[in-house]
Parts: structure tokens; C-alpha cells; sequence
């Protein structure tokens, strides 16, 4: 294993504008300790509450998507884990990205519907979210009903994109990234 | 049927009921990862005064962030009150934001637009 070297980890968030990362496996407990950590620090920037409620909006959704993701597919160890970061571009738009191990199935299920929204504009996507909504509710379901994405796409100022890349002969790492 | 009060947490909402006066207060933020089991009490206290009470109905809202699957609870609360409406039942919704949180203004216009109860969007500071 490589030696950790500090000084490199900062120059690269530094050179890719990451303003909070974090790595590995979470609890609900510190999810809601790093959203916490995101706001105040997005209010001591004096972000309007508009813009602090989209990036934590898009924060939560992500990082909820894929605690409910590891519980509900059976794959344990990585699959539990979770990389999420929040950055900003050269244009000032904040980012959230997250990453995570994935039965390659659904990594390409999410790649296509990721596809679907890309192409939808606001109205349509408020329109899909208002159908999602009302679509019955698995009664065992505990999440959102589908309906994560969509908010994610919504609250975007531009396209969501996503990557998914093999990992072995069952997983892969799928990563998206929403730019607010 | 009984009147219940929940605390808020980091992730949750205060959630007051008041049989008496027919109304059911909720204010605070909601992201918990299990919104449908905190939403079940609510759901099943409204379903019980609006099924026994002839008597208003009021809910007073000072939510702020919602996840989608509160989005989603909160549905199933209005369409609670949508039914009791169309049988003649007095509800109304009374949703209070920050005038600079206009994410909340847009959340609650975009319910409102799907139902025919008395439902005020109210500004403050």
C-alpha cells in the first residue's frame, strides 16, 4: 500500500475546487454530522438559503440513495461504502458527487434512466416528478420511490452525468456528479 | 386517536397534534432515511379525527427541507385532507416560510397546485 502523503491528497482537492470529501463506509449518524458541517459552512460564505437547500438537497439525496441501495441489494462490504465530495467549478457552481460499488445491472439501469432525465427539460421534469409521486408505493419500500433522481435533476443547473466502470466480473463503480 | 407530540431531531420535524382544537402542527426540517415510519403516526391520527370529528381540520407548517420520501409522506397527508374536503369536511393547510427560503415557497406551490382545500403559502421574516 502506498504511504499516505497529506500534502499531495490537499494539492489535488486543492487543484479540483473540493470543499468537503468523504471516503468510506457511513452511518446515518454521520451523514447528517457532514450535511450539518456543509451548511454552516455554505452560511459562512453567505450563500443564499435557496442555494444552501440545493446543495443539501443534493448531498442528502445522493448519500441516501446509496445507504438504502447497499441495504436493499444484498451486496455487502464496499457496496456499504460511499464516496461522496462537494466542490466548486471554475464558474462558482457548487458540485456533488458521489460514487459507489454497484451489481453491474444496475449500474447500467441507472446509466439509462440518467440518460432518460438528461434529455427531459424543467417542465418535463417537474411533470415526471408529479408522476413518480403518484405511482403506489411498494409497501416494503422505505425510500423515496424513485423520485431521488428526479429532485437531483431538477435542482441541476445542468445535465446529470454518470460513469460506471468494471470493477470484476459482478461489480462496478458508478459515480454521478449534479451540478447545482 | 390520542394526542401525541414528537420532538425534533437533527432530521426531523416537531410534530404536535391538538385534538381539541383540530389542529396538527408540524415545523422543522425532514430528512430522516425512514420517512414513512415517522409519517404513519400523523397519518393514522388525521384518518382518525377526520373519520370520527366532524369538526375543522387545520394544519399549521413551518417545514423547511424535505427529502423525496417526505415529499412523498406529505402527499399522502394532503390527499388525507383532499378526501375529507370533497365530503364536505372543513380542512385547511396554513404552510409559514422565511421569505428569503424560496425553495420552500416553490415545494408548497407545487402541492397546493394539486388540491382544492384552502391551502395559504404565508411569507414572514
Amino acid at each position: 500500500m502506498e504511504e499516505v502523503d497529506v500534502l499531495s491528497l490537499r494539492e489535488a482537492f486543492s487543484r479540483q475546487g473540493i470543499m468537503l470529501g468523504f471516503n468510506g463506509p457511513f452511518s446515518a449518524t454521520l451523514m447528517e454530522e457532514i450535511g450539518k458541517a456543509l451548511r454552516k459552512h455554505m452560511e459562512g460564505l453567505a450563500e443564499s438559503p435557496s442555494a444552501i437547500t440545493d446543495v443539501f438537497s443534493a448531498y442528502i439525496e445522493l448519500s441516501q440513495n446509496i445507504r438504502h441501495y447497499a441495504a436493499s441489494s444484498g451486496v455487502s462490504g464496499a457496496a456499504a461504502e460511499a464516496t461522496i465530495i462537494v466542490s466548486r467549478d471554475d464558474a462558482g457552481h457548487y458540485v456533488v458527487s458521489a460514487g459507489n460499488v454497484v451489481l453491474h445491472d444496475d449500474g447500467e439501469t441507472l446509466v439509462a434512466r440518467i440518460g432518460e432525465l438528461a434529455a427531459l427539460d424543467k417542465a418535463a421534469l417537474k411533470a415526471a416528478f408529479k408522476t413518480q409521486m403518484r405511482k403506489p408505493r411498494d409497501p416494503e419500500a422505505k425510500t423515496g420511490a424513485g423520485l431521488g433522481l428526479i429532485d437531483l435533476a431538477r435542482r441541476a443547473s445542468q445535465p446529470l452525468a454518470c460513469g460506471v466502470k468494471p470493477l470484476d466480473s459482478q461489480h462496478a463503480f458508478f459515480s454521478l456528479r449534479v451540478v447545482i | 386517536m390520542n394526542d401525541f407530540e414528537i420532538p425534533a431531531t437533527e432530521s426531523t420535524p416537531l410534530i404536535r397534534t391538538d385534538r381539541a382544537a383540530g389542529r396538527l402542527e408540524m415545523s422543522g426540517d425532514s430528512y430522516p432515511e425512514n420517512s414513512f415510519e415517522l409519517f404513519q403516526p400523523v397519518l393514522d391520527w388525521i384518518a382518525g379525527f377526520l373519520g370520527q370529528l366532524l369538526q375543522p381540520l387545520t394544519l399549521e407548517l413551518k417545514l423547511l427541507y424535505l427529502n423525496t420520501s417526505s415529499v412523498r409522506a406529505m402527499m399522502d397527508i394532503f390527499d388525507a385532507l383532499q378526501d375529507a374536503h370533497d365530503r364536505g369536511q372543513p380542512v385547511e393547510v396554513n404552510w409559514r416560510y422565511d421569505r428569503d427560503n424560496e425553495r420552500v415557497a416553490d415545494l408548497a406551490a407545487e402541492f397546493k397546485e394539486d388540491y382544492s382545500f384552502p391551502f395559504e403559502i404565508i411569507p414572514g421574516s
